[in-house]
């Protein structure tokens, strides 16, 4: 899974960096619009330490945010489950907050907390929090009918065992979501950072587009790629060794 | 019914007449380096009163912003002319374009440094030690300020850098105690704010101490200057006509009209100051001419760029100011 991803990873990047150093020479395009390949390889040798830094400082962040807005998706997901006025209520609240883009709430952010972690963190959370939020609504609002029966009418069942009947019947589902969400939390990590924080790779590509320096957004691009690659297979192995372990203690075969 | 088709006949005719005038313009994209305020108050006042026009030409004139690179759009064809700062024209050079710098817009730098007046003011170099110096990390004025303290012997634990963004809370809240702004814009509004609020302020301009960077020129690609000689010149003529009529005082209720057609968001007292503001460092004294090109202050930025590392090579830029 992780090595699958990597690779997907260097074939998207590679198309995308051959199509543009065929549109330079098609257009006969100087090195400041699109760098050469040379050029590129240069300035890989004089970031990359740096730039390497600042992902896995970007990807710090992330991983807490996407930890936290998971804890909020599912505290609000469980919350709002029921079709109850409450339940409605949390989701059309849930819903409204979304409503406003974070990239223009994200200078209020950085006014009222500054420019250091904790913006950078909440801003990452929030993008990343509502898609979650909407899968985990609808796999908490879904009955597993055929298992939750029993618990009801012997009257064990809890809220507590309705939301693990619902979780563990849909963990493919989840960790799909959850998965993907990584690429979520660090484009919202990279969006904060862009916008006003003085860290992390987000930062470096803002000063790099002072600069014009395409060679060097090039470089955080491919950087961003592999280690969001990385992390995200070892989300789905994690995954995936979690479903195992679920299904042989149902009695099921491992796969 | 006769007389109906006269006047549907006349009506084509003139529509017809009128389309011909049009297709007779020539038509150009001007990119600006940033968004329609009072800096750019010669480019609207240019297209506004109609002087592109006269000259025969269509010019659509577009906003910029950092995303929004003029030289880039040159090279792709989606610009005829822009305005650049002298940084990118030196960048792309060093990067192999081929543009060629038509005019010079600021005879003086924007880029200057605000403190409050009851600090020390900056008088010499010497006085920028023990102070709190904001700096936007690969912008120009981290250049400049790098060189500043080159020329004056500051090392880093003489000063402490912050980095800074467009919000000015923390100079507000005291925790930077010299930001840098562009003297006609943001100074303006800084300036106004702290006036508002009983303080006194200080700007303090790096050209003071020797150190002329070169700031928002006209550029065009060497395509457009090889093929389109004519077209280059009337661009040029319209486009300081326009920047000689903005910047003459007697003109100034009408220019701040015409800014205000584009730019709602500041007041109209703020756009007077900062049009006044422009005045001074686009056109310094009545002798200048808009658009000189000061080509000493080109090769010092060139020499300050290949100092501090932002290009490989010479590039010698002198022999791309066509002006």
């Amino acid at each position: 899974m992780l090595f699958r991803r990597i690779y997907q990873f260097l074939i998207v990047y590679s198309i995308g960096l051959i199509s543009l150093l065929l549109i330079k020479a098609g257009l006969s395009l100087s090195d400041y619009v699109i760098p050469g390949f040379g050029l590129i390889l240069e300035t890989l040798g004089q970031v990359f330490d740096t730039y390497f830094l600042d992902v896995m400082n970007t990807m710090s962040v992330t991983v807490l945010g996407q930890c936290v807005s998971i804890a909020m998706a599912f505290g609000v997901g469980i919350a709002g489950r029921r079709s109850s006025w409450m339940g409605s209520f949390i989701k059309v609240t849930a819903y409204n907050i979304q409503a406003y883009p974070i990239v223009a709430l994200a200078p209020i952010i950085f006014i009222l907390l500054g420019d250091g972690f904790i913006s950078r963190l909440l801003i990452a959370s929030m993008i990343c929090y509502f898609p979650l939020l909407l899968s985990v609504l609808g796999i908490m609002a879904t009955p597993v009918e055929d298992i939750e029966h029993f618990y009801i009418i012997t009257g064990r069942m809890r809220w507590q065992l309705e939301v693990k009947i619902r979780a563990f019947e849909n963990l493919s589902k989840l960790t799909t979501v959850i998965s993907g969400s990584a690429t979520l939390a660090m484009a919202g990590t990279i969006v904060a950072e862009f916008i006003a924080a003085n860290a992390g790779i987000g930062y470096s590509i803002r000063v790099a587009l002072y600069q014009s320096d395409l060679a060097k957004i090039l470089i955080a691009l491919f950087l961003i790629g592999i280690i969001i690659s990385i992390y995200q297979g070892c989300l789905e192995t994690l995954g995936e060794q979690i479903k195992n372990r679920w299904s042989v203690s149902k009695g099921g075969n491992p796969r | 019914m006769k007389k109906q088709r006269i006047h549907i006949l006349v009506l084509f005719l003139f529509t017809a007449l009128f389309s011909v005038a049009s297709a007779d313009e020539i038509e150009l994209n001007y990119r600006l380096k940033w968004l329609f305020n009072t800096s750019v108050a010669g480019d609207i006042y240019a297209d506004a009163k109609g002087y592109f026009k006269e000259a025969g030409l269509k010019v659509h004139v577009k906003e910029g912003s950092p995303e929004k690179n003029a030289i880039n759009e040159l090279e792709l064809g989606h610009a005829d002319f822009g305005v650049a700062s002298a940084d990118q024209v030196i960048r792309a050079l060093d990067k192999g374009a081929k543009i060629m710098v038509l005019a010079q817009l600021f005879q003086v730098n924007p880029m200057q440094w605000i403190s409050r007046a009851d600090q020390p003011q900056i008088k010499t170099l010497d006085d920028l030690k023990g102070r709190n110096i904001g700096i936007t990390f690969g912008g120009n004025d981290e250049t400049v300020m790098n060189t500043l303290f080159a020329k004056a012997g500051i090392t880093s634990k003489d000063v402490k850098i912050t980095g800074v963004r467009f919000d000015f809370t923390p100079f507000f809240k005291r925790e930077v105690d010299v930001w840098p702004v562009y003297f006609n814009s943001q100074g303006v509004i800084l300036k106004d704010k702290l006036e508002k609020e009983g303080e006194k302020v200080y700007f303090f301009n790096p050209a003071d101490f020797g150190v002329n960077f070169v700031a928002n020129s006209v550029v065009t690609s060497e395509k457009v200057w090889k093929n389109r000689p004519e077209v280059v010149k009337k661009f040029m003529g319209a486009l300081l006509k326009g920047w000689e009529a903005a910047m003459d005082p007697a003109n100034e209720a009408d220019v701040l009209m015409e800014v205000k057609k584009q730019d709602k968001e500041s007041n109209d007292e703020l756009r007077r100051l900062q049009l006044i503001a422009t005045r001074e460092l686009i056109k310094p004294s009545a002798a200048v001419k808009i658009g000189t090109m000061d080509v000493e202050a080109w090769k010092q930025t060139e020499a300050i760029m290949l100092n501090e590392k932002q290009i490989k090579k010479p590039v010698r830029v002198e022999t791309v100011l066509k002006h």
